[in-house]
């Protein structure tokens, strides 16, 4: 099956859960197990949790945008912002590292994000934003499996 | 939605249910600090049972409650999170404080280690 969408939002945390739920409906055709979907969500969550806070500062009025495409079993999303952007990519992507830990971000996004999905890539140029790209593929199985 | 509750020896039990992201995090952090401040708690079993979804907010909110109680040296517990809470708390070396047991066994399991201090 072939699809494709975009969806903005303000940025604002509210918001997060809006995009989690979107983004099930548009995956559903693709019947994924309950841990699957759950997998999905967290990257989702994840990467709009991160333009919210950490490119927009939680502004509610700068756009996140989420672009996605469903190919045969492959979901290719983008999540992209246009604000503050990453002062050093390969720190932030470390274990355990936060800019925000009096938020009590626990700076374990990126490595969720890398865990769950099957290619995850990401370009931040300070002050014009971060594109956070990744890819995740959904098996397709049998009813027998499912029952599991 | 967070029930916290504090049973009589002092272990306080959040029950959490929906989805647990940053917004929702922010909304339960301070009951549960105000909990553990104002209710001489010594430990903290988490309920993820019903708890739908979660992501690294979950990680703050458990590792944050941790800081709280560390001045009296308080145990935590994480009772029957899914599959991919398992994985996310494992990620942040939270995983050798989950449980799949009742309320009444991690109860037992906290009263039995203080009563030995």
């Amino acid at each position: 099956m072939n699809n494709e969408m975009t969806l903005s939002f303000v940025a604002i945390e509210e918001n997060e859960a809006l995009a989690r739920m979107a983004m099930t409906c548009f995956i559903t055709p693709l019947d994924p197990t309950i841990e699957e979907i759950s997998e999905f969500k967290t990257i989702v969550s994840e990467a709009v949790t991160n333009a919210i806070l950490h490119g927009y500062e939680n502004d509610g009025k700068s756009l996140v945008k989420i672009h996605a495409k469903i190919d045969d079993h492959t979901v290719s999303m983008t999540v992209s912002d246009e604000g503050a952007g990453i002062d050093d990519l390969a720190r932030a992507m470390e274990p355990m590292y936060t800019s925000k830990p009096h938020m009590e971000r626990s700076g374990m996004g990126f490595t969720i994000m890398e865990s769950f999905s099957d290619s995850l890539s990401v370009e931040s140029v300070i002050g014009s934003g971060t594109v956070v790209k990744f890819e995740k593929k959904f098996s397709p199985i049998t009813e027998t499996s499912r029952m599991r | 939605m967070a029930k916290i509750e504090i049973i009589d020896n002092g272990i306080l039990i959040a029950t959490l249910r929906g989805e647990l992201d940053n917004h929702k995090a922010n909304q339960i952090r301070s009951d549960i600090s105000a909990a553990i401040f104002t209710g001489q708690v010594r430990a903290v079993i988490w309920d993820l049972e019903g708890l739908g979804f979660m992501d690294s907010a979950g990680i703050g909110l458990v590792l944050g409650r941790m800081r709280d109680l560390s001045p009296s040296g308080g145990e935590t517990l994480i009772l029957n999170p899914s599959a991919t809470m398992k994985k996310i708390f494992g990620f942040s070396g939270l995983g050798e404080n989950i449980r799949y047991c009742t309320i009444e066994e991690a109860i037992g399991e906290i009263g039995g280690v203080v009563h030995e201090q």
